[in-house]
């Protein structure tokens, strides 16, 4: 081996390392919601946004739930909403199988039918049964982080556990609503059953 | 030791197995590589796809930021103990989870993890990228690292089976190669043992064994087929050894009895050279002594017949006549075969001189006169201008023309003979040709050929009516031949015949030589001194007849005549007298004739004087090389002598002498001679 191939070897190794330290600081000047752990108020709400997101891609509505190939996913974030619109951020430009994103912010009494992800917040703890009631047999994924919400009949309920947000998942009612969640999503969340009201096991 | 020089045996094994083992270790390490390298890539392959699963089943894990999860999903790979370890890396390249194999204290980890998909060889390791990413978007990376070790006890089973595979064919080949060299290392070792056997033993009957019909039978087959020729050859050549040993036996046996017959041969020859030596010197002593009585018997009988016509009584003079006749014709039968018995001897020489050939013929004819008119026949002889002279023999030129002549004259009566003579040049030779012709009773083809042989008269009453010994023409032929001519006849019975005689007008000195002589010293001219003794002849002889005969003859010649009895004598008379002439025998007590001529011929005074030998000796050519002038055989021919001494008194003509009378009445006398001499058979 001669001394030019030598050096347009080290010259490969130098410009590869340079590409290298050039990706990292780009990654790092994207500020990630979704992998940031921390559940501090300030990104707890960033990584639940996250979590919807994913949520939405490891799980199936039923067949006909959409009218068009690519009718967005429509979300409704019923009661007080507590992403302070980190989550129209988040889901911004995202898409699921080549579905958008939309965000509706609903009050009471407002018609559920339409939506495929329902977030409750949880101001709506003294609806919540007749909230989970309404949307019982409809195909809408119901999100909520209000302890007991899943047992209650909610499909995914968060929850904060040594500072980090994890999910339970109500298999029943996801059943129930006829929503087909991936199994790689089950594995990772705790899978409780839905509770009669008088809280014993049915 | 030298792979050359080893057995074909081994070397066909060992080109077997080596051939094998190759070819063999070849394919093992190729099979091997092929199949390790197709590991490789399976391994690669079975890797990437465990990422695969990996990265999909931790995708959640990650999205979740889950990391016990990610862990949980990582240490499935316990079940694989190749894999050292196992890393989720996230966006940022920071440890999102990671698994590291129990065993393994602190794993190898690249600094440079690529964070696209693909597998790499690194080392002892095969390590392996791949995206984790869910619904698309990308969450991070997963590397899995293998230290192969699947991989590593593979290639050493690989090689342990190889190689007991390899070792365990290699005893197979080695068998089935000791088993089926012998296919072609038998047939060969075979063959060199016939070959062995062959040259050892020099056998060549034994024939190689031919095992199959491949190149070493041919090879076999030409050996046994070279055998087969030697073996012939052999053969041949022992059967030729046979034939020449039994050869060589008899010629051996061939050489001996040869030898023996050659012995006798010897033995017969000097029995036959005594015997022939006892006839020559019978022959001699039988002819001195026939002679010596028939010299007087004719001597005498001519002085009675020359008395008896002087007195006048002429009744008597026929009976003289012919006891005079018959003593002739005796003497001539006695010469004839003593000249045959000497040609055959070969003891007859040639004394080679000059002469007018013309001269000589008519002398010849003139004596021959009688015999020609005794018949009434007539002769013409015609003779060549170009004749000129010869240098031959003349005596016996002359015999032979006599011969013939005489001949001719007797087998023709009223006839004509004809004598020519020419010279006809052939090439380089010169020859002198003689034509003897008659008109006589001929001779018939049968007669002709034995014409030449001696004693073959053509017809036996032919000698009794013609008389001859039937000896002279076979002396003549040889004459003929002795001087390197020949005779040859044409006749026609009742015609008459033609004898044609050719000599060498120059008989070479070899032609002498060849027959023992040697050319006379030339008689030289006596001086022109003047003799006190002219006119007198010395007679030397023991016969007193010959004495009172030469005497009487001699002066009828008009010579004084001067005898002496004995050598001592004769040379003392000679000394005194100085004769112009000597006769001289040879025969002759206390000094003879030899002795005699060489005192003569020894003294100066003397040695001019011609010697005439007389002689019943008949050695003519000795006595030539002592000095004799000439030679004449008893009993003398009366005309030849008187020839002879008027040649020696011409030469001294201009000697002032009275001779003239003498001499004319000599040659009456010879004439008178002649006449009394006419029916004589010439052949000396």
């Amino acid at each position: 081996m001669n001394y030019v191939s030598t050096g347009q070897r080290i010259m490969k190794k130098f410009s590869f390392i340079a590409a290298l330290m050039i990706c990292v600081t780009l990654a790092a000047a994207i500020p990630s919601q979704a992998q940031n752990g921390d559940s501090s108020d300030s990104s707890e709400y960033l990584i639940k946004a996250g979590f919807t997101y994913n949520f939405a891609k490891l799980m199936e509505w039923p067949a006909g739930t959409f009218p068009q190939a690519d009718s967005p996913i429509v979300i409704g974030v019923l009661g007080v909403d507590p992403f302070g619109g980190t989550l129209d951020d988040v889901l911004k430009g995202k898409t699921v199988n080549g579905r958008e994103f939309v965000v509706k912010h609903l009050k009471d009494g407002a018609d559920l039918r339409s939506l495929n992800i329902l977030f409750v917040s949880d101001s709506e703890l003294p609806h919540l049964d007749e909230i989970l009631h309404t949307v019982k047999n409809l195909p809408i994924l119901t999100i909520g982080e209000t302890a007991g919400f899943a047992q209650r009949g909610g499909i995914i309920n968060f929850v904060v556990e040594d500072n980090k947000v994890r999910f339970e998942i109500n298999v029943d009612a996801a059943t129930q609503a006829n929503i087909n969640i991936s199994s790689r999503l089950l594995s990772l969340a705790k899978i409780v059953h839905t509770l009669p009201p008088d809280g014993r096991k049915p | 030791m030298n792979f050359q020089n080893l057995s074909i045996k081994r070397k066909l094994l060992l080109i077997t197995m080596v051939t094998s083992s190759v070819a063999l270790v070849l394919l093992s390490a190729s099979f091997l590589i092929y199949d390790l390298n197709s590991f490789r890539h399976f391994l690669s392959d079975d890797l990437t796809t465990q990422a695969e699963v990996i990265s999909y089943n931790s995708a959640p894990a990650m999205a979740f930021n889950d990391t016990a999860a990610a862990t949980d999903d990582l240490s499935a790979l316990k079940a694989k103990p190749d894999i050292v370890a196992a890393v989720l890396y996230d966006r940022q390249g920071k440890v999102f989870a990671q698994y590291v194999r129990a065993n393994v204290a602190q794993p190898a980890l690249p600094h440079d993890v690529p964070q696209t998909n693909g597998s790499r060889f690194r080392g002892n390791f095969l390590e392996v990228s791949y995206d984790v990413a869910l619904k698309g978007e990308p969450l991070g990376t997963l590397f899995l690292q293998s230290d192969m070790s699947q991989w590593s006890a593979r290639a050493r089973s690989y090689a342990v089976f190889l190689l007991l595979f390899m070792l365990a064919s290699a005893f197979l080949a080695l068998l089935i190669a000791s088993r089926l060299q012998g296919v072609i290392s038998r047939p060969i070792l075979r063959l060199e043992d016939t070959m062995r056997v062959v040259s050892a033993k020099q056998n060549y009957e034994v024939r190689a064994l031919k095992f199959y019909d491949d190149e070493i039978g041919r090879l076999i087959d030409g050996f046994n087929t070279m055998l087969a020729e030697i073996q012939q050859r052999d053969a041949a050549l022992q059967g030729a050894n046979d034939e020449l040993k039994m050869r060589t036996q008899e010629l051996e046996g061939e050489v001996a009895n040869r030898k023996k017959t050659q012995e006798e041969l010897l033995t017969a020859k000097r029995a036959a050279e005594d015997a022939s030596r006892a006839k020559s010197a019978f022959l001699a002593n039988m002819s001195h002594e026939l002679r010596t009585p028939l010299n007087a018997i004719i001597g005498y009988s001519e002085m009675i017949e020359e008395e008896i016509q002087d007195t006048g009584q002429i009744q008597n003079i026929q009976d003289v006549q012919k006891i005079e006749s018959a003593g002739k014709h005796l003497l001539a039968l006695i010469n004839d075969v003593l000249d045959l018995s000497k040609i055959e001897a070969g003891k007859m020489g040639l004394h080679l001189e000059n002469f007018d050939v013309a001269t000589m013929i008519q002398e010849m004819v003139a004596t021959l006169q009688p015999a020609i008119a005794k018949n009434s026949n007539t002769l013409q002889l015609r003779l060549a201008d170009d004749l000129g002279s010869m240098r031959s023999d003349v005596t016996k030129v002359r015999q032979i023309l006599s011969n013939l002549l005489s001949n001719a004259c007797k087998f023709t009566d009223h006839g004509a003979i004809s004598m020519d003579a020419e010279r006809v040049v052939n090439g380089d030779h010169q020859w002198i040709r003689f034509r003897v012709g008659d008109t006589g009773i001929g001779i018939s083809e049968e007669q002709q050929d034995k014409l030449f042989k001696e004693f073959a008269q053509a017809d036996v009453s032919i000698a009794r009516k013609y008389g001859g010994t039937g000896l002279g023409l076979a002396i003549s032929s040889r004459f003929a031949q002795l001087m390197g001519g020949q005779i040859s006849v044409e006749s026609e019975p009742g015609k008459g015949s033609v004898f044609t005689v050719y000599v060498p007008a120059q008989v070479s000195a070899e032609a002498a030589a060849a027959n023992n002589v040697k050319p006379p010293k030339e008689v030289k001219a006596p001086e022109p001194e003047p003799k006190p003794q002219a006119e007198t002849i010395l007679v030397i002889d023991d016969d007193p007849a010959v004495r009172d005969l030469m005497s009487r003859f001699l002066g009828k010649l008009g010579f004084h005549v001067v005898a002496a009895g004995d050598g001592e004598e004769g040379f003392r008379l000679a000394k005194r007298i100085r004769p112009v002439i000597i006769t001289l025998d040879v025969v002759m007590p206390v000094l003879d004739g030899w002795d005699v001529l060489k005192r003569l011929k020894a003294d100066p005074e003397l040695v001019d004087i011609p010697v005439i030998m007389v002689t019943i000796v008949d050695n003519e050519v000795a006595a030539l090389k002592l000095g004799a002038s000439n030679y004449l055989v008893k009993p003398v021919d009366r005309d030849r002598l008187a020839e002879l001494v008027e040649k020696y008194r011409g030469s001294h003509a201009k000697n002032p002498q009275p001779v003239g009378v003498g001499a004319s009445r000599a040659a009456d006398e010879k004439s008178k001679l002649n006449t009394t001499w006419d029916d004589r058979s010439r052949r000396n």
